[in-house]
């Protein structure tokens, strides 16, 4: 028997290269936080089908961190932002996360992860230990589950529970006056689609008893065509369709609904329709769309909230997301606890953050808290209305009662076994 | 004993003993390797450096036990992700549910692992060229929709969250951060050592046979279907142990590590490091991974910067590095002899 290959060259040199490469790592390629800079550091998507969310995280940043800087920073340090591609990939995030903390000396987290991405940077931000706040991720269970809490972590993010509560109510008021009682749903094959799908039919039969769900269609993330959907629900003559599909797959299912004119056939109510990335990008927008806001600078309707849009617009010629205004306001939230902790030490932010309330243009009163219990962003402005074909695309919207939102969520969290 | 037999014992006893000093020699090269990445908590304080490894153990033992596959047996699998999806989820849901300890859910995450592969084995294995790997695919696929499905159990896209527990056993607490650092290298050497003596023994130049021509070697008796059976369960097994690895570094497991793209990444890394040496899907690990987190730091288009790597490996060297490197090296001592 005879060898059919030649040993190949020798494990010397192979460990020599693997050595190298070692050592290239290494190498101490990054200086260390200069004492007056805090640098913070920010996982966030900017590569892929979410890029564009990612990307308006940023901005929103630096537009506010600029703010702050020119104010004389955070407790006197000027800030340094490092914002780096996950890829919207988790143990990207994990390791990019670690490398900002470790190796970049980031003394601050800003989570810019959605879903999965974020529930591994808060892994990690419980092992570091170090201060994080999450800005993108809305699924509830992050930091309404207990097994979730850490001291150090924070969410500055709207909540799926509190966008369930709001809509429900608002589409039963509309379904009692107009007499819809046979509704259908359409909302994207994943946890997001289903559970905010669920919650929203749940309070919708509250305030509404008499409501029937006739139809139910999950098409895939990411699906290109919906002929099949479409054809489903206008078979089933609903009278409402509920629709949590968002971005590019919401504006491709409108482009093709709108063939079989779907939208004159029934109410629709898609959540994630008052967006300017989908309100901008969709070919011929029906009219009365009911939906929540996402980020709009008609509501608030206040002049704070109309300059920051257009401050942002200006700056970068492009309309803010709703992932800008949370970016945004965790950034407020940092100035804010620095003021009044007077330092930039993690430890000492978490404590002043706890419960803290703030001025800010995206406030239902003009303020938004931090809710102590739990570490989660409250008060914000949250609301429906109605779409018209152009600017300002939602005219009204009609705001949501905070005290119904919080009565009606910790009932939630009980039946959770949150609480 | 025919004269024909006789013959060729006198060649095998030389080569017996050949292999007996390779093993060692393996054996030795291991445990120096081991020593090395274990002492390197002892001069850098970088802990980059340390995850980087950690990152490195984890793919390289699952790009190491694709290459049994693609490299050695010919079979190219476009599927392999799925066990390293596998393990990080066994492992992960045995100690957030169980709560047994950890050489425990290591050692029955390789036996689920070890069934479930000899039961897509027995399916897939029976299949060849783009078949086999389009086969494969399918049950990738079918195990990431499971996941992502199953969300009471799995968490769904979410992935498994609150951490996984780590309690501490015979003083190794791979909560901490060097410990989990020291395991990670250990587990990467004995894997490498094990598929290193797979690869060695005569069962693994009966899957070259097989590569190179699975008539004659069914014509020889060999049973091929099982020679490729067992080298899919065992590629499996190593696969998953990579996916513990990374399940540990993230204290979690999420529906990406059993998708396509994790698969992908695995045949990236086998062109980039090359597939005709033992050794080649490590390099093309550390390559990968290297080129990965310098781009990243500096672009968002790193993308373009990786594609146009694969294109110069694939268009301009036409092999992995270590083939380039080898071909040169044996070119190089041909041109001595002459």
């Amino acid at each position: 028997m005879t060898r059919t290959r030649t040993p190949g060259i020798s494990r010397r040199s192979t460990l020599a290269l693997m050595g190298a490469g070692a050592m290239s790592v290494a190498a101490p390629w990054v200086a260390r936080a200069q004492a007056k800079t805090v640098k913070i550091g920010m996982p966030t998507i900017l590569s892929g089908r979410v890029a564009q969310l990612g990307t308006s995280s940023r901005n929103a940043v630096m537009l506010e961190v600029d703010k702050v800087n020119a104010a004389g920073g955070l407790a006197g340090r000027q800030i340094e932002m490092v914002v780096r591609d996950s890829k919207g990939q988790p143990q990207e995030a994990a390791r990019v996360a670690r490398e900002l903390v470790n190796t970049d000396g980031c003394e601050l987290l800003l989570d810019g992860e959605a879903s999965s991405g974020s529930f591994a940077v808060h892994e990690v931000a419980r092992d570091l230990g170090v201060l994080c706040i999450h800005t993108c991720s809305e699924a509830s269970s992050l930091t309404a589950d207990p097994k979730q809490h850490i001291p150090n972590s924070f969410r500055c993010v709207r909540q799926g529970i509190h966008d369930s509560i709001v809509g429900g109510s608002y589409a039963a008021g509309i379904a009692k006056a107009k007499g819809l009682k046979k509704w259908a749903t359409c909302s994207p094959d994943y946890a997001y689609g289903r559970d905010t799908t669920g919650e929203f039919t749940l309070y919708l039969k509250r305030f509404a008893p008499d409501v029937e769900v006739i139809s139910e269609s999950w098409p895939k993330l990411f699906q290109p065509d919906y002929t099949e959907v479409v054809t489903k629900i206008l078979q089933a003559k609903p009278q409402a369709l509920y629709s949590c599909l968002w971005g590019g797959d919401l504006t491709s299912y409108i482009d093709q609904a709108n063939i079989y004119a779907m939208f004159t056939q029934m109410e629709v109510f898609a959540v994630n329709m008052a967006d300017y990335t989908a309100l901008t990008v969709v070919k011929n927008l029906p009219k009365g769309i009911h939906s929540g806001n996402r980020y709009i600078k008609s509501f608030p309707t206040t002049p704070e909230n109309a300059a920051w849009g257009d401050a942002y617009k200006a700056k970068y010629n492009e309309y803010p997301t709703n992932w800008s205004w949370q970016n945004a306001t965790a950034v407020m939230f940092l100035a804010e606890a620095a003021k009044k902790a007077n330092s930039t030490d993690g430890k000492k932010l978490a404590e002043v953050l706890k419960g803290l309330t703030i001025k800010c243009p995206f406030g239902a009163d003009g303020t938004v808290t931090m809710r102590g219990d739990d570490h989660t962003l409250v008060g914000y402005a949250i609301g429906w209305g109605t779409t018209i074909p152009q600017e300002p695309y939602v005219p009204e919207v009609k705001a949501g009662d905070w005290r119904t939102i919080f009565e009606l969520e910790a009932e939630w969290k009980k039946s959770k076994g949150y609480t | 004993m025919t004269e024909l037999e006789a013959g060729r014992a006198q060649v095998l006893v030389p080569v017996r003993s050949g292999a007996a000093l390779q093993r060692y020699r393996d054996v030795l090269i291991a445990l120096i390797a081991f020593a090395v990445l274990a002492s390197l908590p002892f001069f850098t304080g970088s802990k980059a450096l340390l995850d980087f490894v950690i990152r490195c153990s984890a793919y390289g033992l699952f790009a190491t036990s694709l290459n049994l596959l693609v490299g050695y047996t010919g079979l190219t699998s476009f599927g392999h992700g799925m066990f390293f999806g596998l393990g990080a989820y066994s492992f992960g849901l045995i100690m957030q549910k169980l709560g047994v300890p950890v050489p425990v859910a290591f050692v029955a995450t390789l036996a689920i692992t070890a069934v479930i592969a000899a039961i897509i084995g027995a399916i897939c294995v029976r299949l060849k060229d783009i078949y086999f790997a389009f086969v494969t695919l399918a049950f990738q696929m079918l195990i990431h929709s499971t996941i992502l499905s199953w969300a009471s159990f799995t968490g769904g896209d979410q992935g498994l969250r609150g951490g996984i527990p780590r309690p501490a056993f015979l003083g190794i607490n791979l909560a901490n951060h060097v410990h989990l650092y020291i395991a990670s290298c250990a587990l990467l050497i004995l894997g490498l050592l094990a598929m290193r003596q797979i690869a060695q023994s005569p069962f693994g130049y009966t899957l070259r046979m097989i590569r190179d021509n699975a008539a004659r070697a069914s014509f020889l008796g060999i049973d091929v279907w099982r020679a490729k059976l067992t080298v899919f369960v065992l590629a499996a097994l190593f696969a998953a142990m990579g996916g513990m690895v990374m399940a540990l570094f993230v204290s979690g497991a999420y529906p990406e590590f059993a998708y396509w793209t994790i698969s992908g990444e695995g045949i990236f890394i086998n062109m980039l490091g090359g597939v005709s040496t033992f050794l080649g899907p490590m390099v093309g690990t550390v390559l990968l991974l290297l080129l990965n987190d310098t781009v990243t730091r500096f672009t968002e288009y790193h993308g373009i910067v990786l594609g146009v790597v694969i294109l110069f490996f694939a268009l301009g060297l036409r092999k992995g590095l270590l083939d380039f490197v080898a071909e040169w090296f044996s070119h190089r001592d041909a041109g001595e002899g002459r």
